[in-house]
């Protein structure tokens, strides 16, 4: 059993660094939009989700390269799930607030139509790659990394 | 063996430093890019205390300020201006309402060009009907019809026949006041389009927005 959990750890980082590396590219190079869909949660003061609209893309971009090749993954694994536990504490109160929002996890985001939300499975798609980071915070060898 | 870790070693500093450079360089580039420029030309009637928005009717007080943030690529802004378009024209003609244009560019490089178009439009005196052009040829979003030259033809269709049209869109004379107006929408925190202020506070979505008579009523009230 024990000689897979490598292999179990390659997947984890792939499927987690691939998830992070697309999201924030595919956002980095729309701030507008990216800025909108931080703002649209209405949790933060605004100045400062402008700000984290702009910075968190090209973070999720960085944590996605170092889980990629394999160098730093407990400190990647652990921005990579702390994110998405705050993803869905930020996507939890907007459903329960009854905002009409898309996540904006991927590109898109600000408000949608009241029939148009994915609370449910935006919220379990996040726990998902959440469990894949604290697996990875738990076992960091894995197979093919550039680190020891 | 221990040169051989020595090499992993360099390595991994040197992907390190690759990694953090591209996030630094990413973060600051998008953050400077995003900034409001104080040296933009600004277009005919666009005023910076009024978020640099093309403002009709400036001179008049004591009427109700309507402020429409918009995306020209919006299916749902130009659903928006079939339903209330000519409502609007009339009170900028008829001066009933002062009447602030904030055209935003969040959905892709069309909306970047086409806002740029309506600016130049704007110094021809030519802003509405441009508009109107623009939202009865509205392709699908970042369909790639929206060329500049596809929208110097647009031109004609309203009504300019200057020449410095031409060279003002495709010179994108003023991409860097649309960057403006995106920066000021982000700060007064406009989240979807379009979105409509009446003296400073947004009308009700769920029901002002697309009943004419309840959109009417809502501007009529001030």
């Amino acid at each position: 059993m024990k000689k897979y959990l490598p292999w179990v750890g390659l997947l984890a980082r792939l499927v987690l660094g691939g998830v992070l590396l697309l999201a924030g590219y595919l956002k980095a190079f729309s701030p507008d939009k990216s800025q909108m869909a931080v703002r649209a949660y209405e949790i933060l003061p605004i100045s400062v989700a402008n700000f984290l609209g702009i910075i968190l893309p090209w973070l999720e971009i960085g944590a996605g390269l170092l889980l990629l090749v394999g160098l730093g993954i407990r400190y990647a694994s652990i921005f990579g799930s702390v994110l998405m536990l705050i993803f869905v504490i930020a996507i939890s109160q907007a459903w329960a607030r009854g905002l009409s929002i898309d996540c904006g996890c991927f590109g898109g985001g600000g408000k949608v139509a009241p029939g148009e939300t994915k609370y449910l499975s935006e919220i379990l798609r996040d726990l998902g790659l959440a469990a894949l980071g604290i697996y990875l915070i738990r076992y960091p060898k894995t197979r093919f990394a550039l680190e020891k | 063996m221990a040169q051989q870790s020595g090499g992993d070693k360099v390595t991994r500093y040197i992907v390190i430093a690759m990694v953090t450079l591209v996030v630094a360089v990413g973060v600051i580039f998008s953050l400077v890019g995003n900034k409001s420029s104080g040296s933009a030309q600004l277009p005919l009637n666009a005023s910076k205390s009024d978020g640099y928005g093309i403002v009709f009717n400036s001179e008049l007080s004591g009427v109700p300020v309507v402020d429409i943030w918009e995306d020209f690529q919006c299916p749902v802004c130009a659903q928006f201006e079939g339903l209330n378009g000519t409502y609007i024209d009339s009170i900028i003609k008829e001066k009933k309402a002062k009447v602030i244009y904030h055209p935003l560019s969040f959905i892709g490089p069309e909306s970047v060009r086409a806002a740029n178009a309506s600016a130049c439009a704007a110094d021809e005196g030519k802003y509405l009907d441009y508009h109107r052009f623009l939202y009865t040829n509205q392709p699908a979003e970042n369909s790639g019809k929206w060329t500049n030259a596809y929208l110097v033809v647009g031109g004609v269709a309203a009504g300019i026949s200057s020449s410095k049209f031409e060279a003002c869109v495709n010179d994108s004379k003023y991409d860097s006041w649309v960057n403006n107006i995106a920066a000021d929408g982000a700060q007064k925190n406009i989240n979807s389009t379009p979105t409509v202020f009446v003296n400073g506070k947004e009308i009700d979505r769920k029901t002002q927005y697309f009943d004419a008579a309840a959109f009417t009523a809502a501007i009529e009230k001030g």
